[in-house]
């Protein structure tokens, strides 16, 4: 009798099945590059091969998904994909190309998936583009320069528009533009008003930025709010930061030990979405390093100083015993009792309080406080 | 709407191995096949797999999946081993080495020039731009669904002669008794109910289809034409060369020219048909004596214009389900119905206001409501449980009407969520309902087991396995839709008792 139940025939729709926008934000630092050439073999034409078939791939899952690409240079953080609207987008190798070449180039074009071409094409010149305009002045100045917190910001913005904002994206000139509006359309939405999930893949290969700590955790913090995971792919100098955004935000942190097969870990570690990350064991670091850097010095600290009222961190009492970020002023009086032994004054003051005056008072204090584990 | 379209690969699931083989050779094809028939975990182990030089161990990629997700799993492995995508070799999996190849050249780039099109190199004296191919595919396409419904539009002209035997194929049509122009079947209005990129495949396939018959049946020559059969004959129709045509028109570009010199005899012989659908445009090589010029232009393998254009319904052939909807409600844009691409609207009373004057999408509604007034750019209807019982017993299925509804959903309506009101969507799925109370599963029925432990092992295995249908543990009796393993499993326990 059970059998004739009318619910059963009720095929509800499973959760909207949402693109995925990967965002990947490489360093792109000649001399951290270079140094890491020398150290194992993998230069950045390779690199920059391997992460744009990984791109590809990511592309190949579906014809709504969509990739951006962010260098993080020395003097700031530039989009290389899609190319910001109103910059210029000529090629500075295309000029010089002779016919012949520029034949070859076309043919070489017919044998590839317009998406990807058109991906590629955009990625390798703006980066040529970036190139030239950066000189050796700049990059003997600031040898270990990273806009780490900027290149964040940029891919978090773009998220924001591209997967909340819902209007799409660039207007003009970008690929996959076509696909924006019909996202906008009449693409799905799920139930937060999100119409494409997101993750950000960030390639390293220069050492933390200390200076950028607040900056890069509040965009970190901005990230696991948006419930976007940052992948770290750490090539180079083992990172505190990075290894904290993976593991607030639910990313994927690996430090290959072989560059060269840069792609292969892409492929695994990196490449699956959302949905099958829901079913995956995915990589990820047990040890994290969960120091933070000191907001009077930048320094990566393991044991320092707390405001108590903003929760700031300094590695020595702030000037004038005022704290730098809140204004609070704060007493420093009991500093000085640190490095002595702190068990014993207390214990002694509270047994003369206890036994003097409220024998009681501890009793029903305890008692009063709610109980959290109770249940 | 995906169960439709899905339908139409299911077809394709069921070629033989050296088929699949052979599609795998083309980069555009592993890259579609890649794209659009795997489910998503099956995507990530390819991708895992894909630049990895030795076999992968299967027990490594079972402890990647998590423990309570290993229905998707198999699901996975399933369909990976269906396409023949993977072999197996002592427990390892590895990819099928063309496969693997042609997706690395499809990813790379790597590929022979023109393995995704090859491009005119010289400029066409006369150039078409993106909104002609818009207007000629809608054209086309409408041309045909009008001459479904049987309206004769002076604006639409008759589609040709191929087309109409098309849809007789496949039974879209039939050959009425009472006047010469064949009237639509019950298959026919569920095509209409389906989406513009479902439909492309469904006539595609067909096409497919009816290519591989011709082929086979030189002999039996009712309804076709001699002369189709004699080119059929001569050009070898391969079914796989048809679908590398297929696969490769959704890797082209729209607004580009691409030359035809690459393509095979069977590719050239398909352009002419696919121009039919609207697929892709090329210049006019056909007149009155269609028939004959396109005879003899197969025959010295010579057409008259030797680029040709995809249009949007060629550009959408290999996007998946959920980027369907864009290529039909851009199609729509382009032509001059209404704003957007929604035009109807429900009331939670069961009425319907249709802003359109087209006649198919009025012969549509017509399908499962009942229609009341028409004015010159409104139609209001009513959904009854008649006219969708009606809808029903010709074969139409309540999730086709119910996706027909959201996906024209006038943009007022698409504000709701859902877009639909839920008492009209569950008053259709009920009325639905009314025809099916019994279902039948065919299978086999255990009983009279020994013992109550024995019957509980037999049906716990048999749950584990998901071929239990039906289960009473008070008369140890079991229900399965798969004998073989149970009886195995039985005769192990029995086995193992002595």
């Amino acid at each position: 009798m059970d059998k004739v139940d009318g619910t059963e025939h009720y095929n509800f729709k499973q959760a909207a099945d949402l693109a995925t926008l990967q965002v990947i934000i490489i360093d792109t630092n000649p001399i951290a590059w270079q140094l890491l050439k020398q150290s194992s073999g993998l230069s950045f034409p390779d690199a920059l091969s391997q992460i744009l078939i990984f791109a590809n791939a990511h592309l190949a899952f579906s014809q709504a998904n969509r990739a951006a690409v962010i260098a993080n240079h020395i003097d700031g953080a530039h989009f290389l994909s899609p190319v910001p609207p109103g910059s210029d987008t000529a090629d500075p190798d295309e000029a010089n190309m002779t016919p012949e070449q520029q034949k070859e180039t076309s043919q070489r074009n017919a044998s590839k998936y317009r998406v990807f071409r058109l991906f590629e094409d955009e990625v390798r010149a703006s980066y040529r583009r970036l190139i030239k305009s950066t000189t050796a002045e700049t990059v003997d100045a600031i040898p270990n320069g990273s806009a780490l917190s900027g290149a964040l910001g940029l891919a978090l913005t773009y998220i924001n528009r591209i997967c909340f904002g819902g209007t799409g994206g660039r207007s003009s000139g970008v690929p996959g533009d076509e696909k924006s509006k019909v996202n906008s359309a009449g693409g799905k939405v799920d139930d937060t008003g999100r119409t494409m999930h997101a993750k950000i893949l960030i390639v390293s290969v220069t050492p933390d930025p200390a200076n950028q700590y607040i900056s890069v955790m509040n965009g970190v913090f901005a990230a696991q709010k948006l419930t976007v995971p940052i992948d770290v792919c750490k090539l180079r100098e083992s990172t505190v930061f990075l290894q904290q955004a993976a593991d607030a935000t639910g990313g994927v942190y690996m430090e290959p030990e072989h560059p060269k097969g840069l792609l292969q870990y892409l492929m695994m570690g990196f490449l699956p979405d959302h949905l099958a990350r829901s079913s995956l064991i995915l990589p990820t670091r047990v040890d994290v390093d969960f120091r933070a850097a000191c907001f009077c010095h930048k320094k990566v600290l393991d044991i320092g100083f707390v405001c108590s009222i903003c929760l700031s961190i300094f590695c020595e009492p702030p000037d004038g015993a005022v704290c730098s970020t809140c204004d609070t002023k704060l007493d420093v009086s009991m500093l000085e009792n640190i490095g002595k032994p702190v068990v014993a004054l207390p214990k002694k003051k509270k047994k003369k309080k206890v036994t003097d005056s409220l024998p009681e008072s501890g009793v029903a204090s305890a008692a009063d406080s709610p109980a959290p584990t109770e249940g | 709407m995906s169960a439709q379209t899905m339908k139409g690969f299911e077809q394709l699931e069921g070629l033989p191995e050296a088929v699949f083989k052979r599609l795998y050779q083309q980069p555009a094809t592993a890259l579609a096949i890649f794209r659009r028939m795997l489910p998503n975990l099956a995507k990530t182990f390819v991708m895992a797999m894909l630049f990895n030089p030795d076999p992968v161990p299967i027990s490594n990629l079972e402890h990647w999946v998590h423990p309570d997700k290993n229905s998707l799993k198999e699901e996975a492995f399933a369909k990976l081993r269906q396409l023949y995508l993977v072999t197996e070799k002592q427990g390892t999996f590895a990819l099928d080495p063309t496969f693997k190849n042609e997706l690395r050249k499809a990813l790379t780039g790597g590929g022979l020039p023109g393995s995704f099109g090859l491009p005119c190199d010289t400029d066409d004296k006369n150039k078409v731009d993106v909104a002609f191919l818009d207007k000629y595919a809608t054209e086309q396409w409408e041309s045909i669904l009008h001459f479904m419904v049987g309206n004769e539009i002076p604006s639409f002209k008759r589609p040709s002669e191929g087309v109409v035997r098309l849809l007789l194929h496949g039974k879209l049509m039939e050959q009425s008794r009472m006047s010469s122009d064949p009237v639509i079947t019950q298959v026919g209005f569920s095509f209409l109910l389906q989406e513009a990129n479902s439909q492309v495949w469904t006539l595609l396939l067909l096409y497919l289809d009816m290519a591989e018959q011709v082929k086979e049946m030189n002999t039996n020559l009712w309804k076709l034409d001699l002369i189709i059969i004699i080119c059929a004959s001569q050009l070898r129709m391969d079914p796989v060369d048809i679908l590398h045509f297929l696969f490769l028109l959704g890797s082209l570009e729209l607004g580009q020219d691409y030359d035809m010199k690459n393509l095979t005899p069977t590719q050239k012989g398909m352009l002419e048909d696919l121009r039919d659908y609207g697929v892709v445009y090329q210049r006019k090589v056909c007149n009155a004596f269609e028939f004959l010029t396109r005879w003899i232009s197969l025959i010295t393998l010579k057409s008259s214009s030797r680029r040709f254009y995809p249009t949007r319904l060629a550009t959408a052939l290999t996007s998946e389900i959920r980027s369907i909807r864009s290529p039909a409600a851009s199609l729509q844009n382009a032509t001059s119905q209404g704003d957007g691409n929604g035009f109807l609207i429900i009331e939670t009373n069961y009425r319907l206001y249709a802003y359109t004057s087209s006649p198919l999408q009025i012969a549509v509604l017509n399908i499962f409501a009942k229609l009341i007034s028409r004015f010159p750019n409104l139609v209001t209807a009513r959904i009854t449980r008649d006219s969708i019982r009606q809808a029903i017993s010709k074969g139409i299925t309540a999730e086709q009407i119910i996706d027909y509804m959201t996906v024209n959903a006038h943009p007022q309506l698409r504000k709701n969520s859902p877009v639909l009101p839920p008492t009209v969507v569950d008053q259709i799925r009920l009325w639905q309902i009314e025809g099916e109370r019994m279902k039948t599963t065919p299978g086999y029925l255990f009983k009279e087991f020994s013992t109550t432990s024995e019957f509980n092992a037999v049906c716990r295995y048999a749950n584990d396995l998901g071929v239990l249908v039906w289960a009473d543990h008070n008369k140890g009796n079991l229900f399965v839709s798969k004998h073989e393993q149970i009886a195995d499993y039985i005769r192990k326990r029995a086995h193992a008792g002595r």
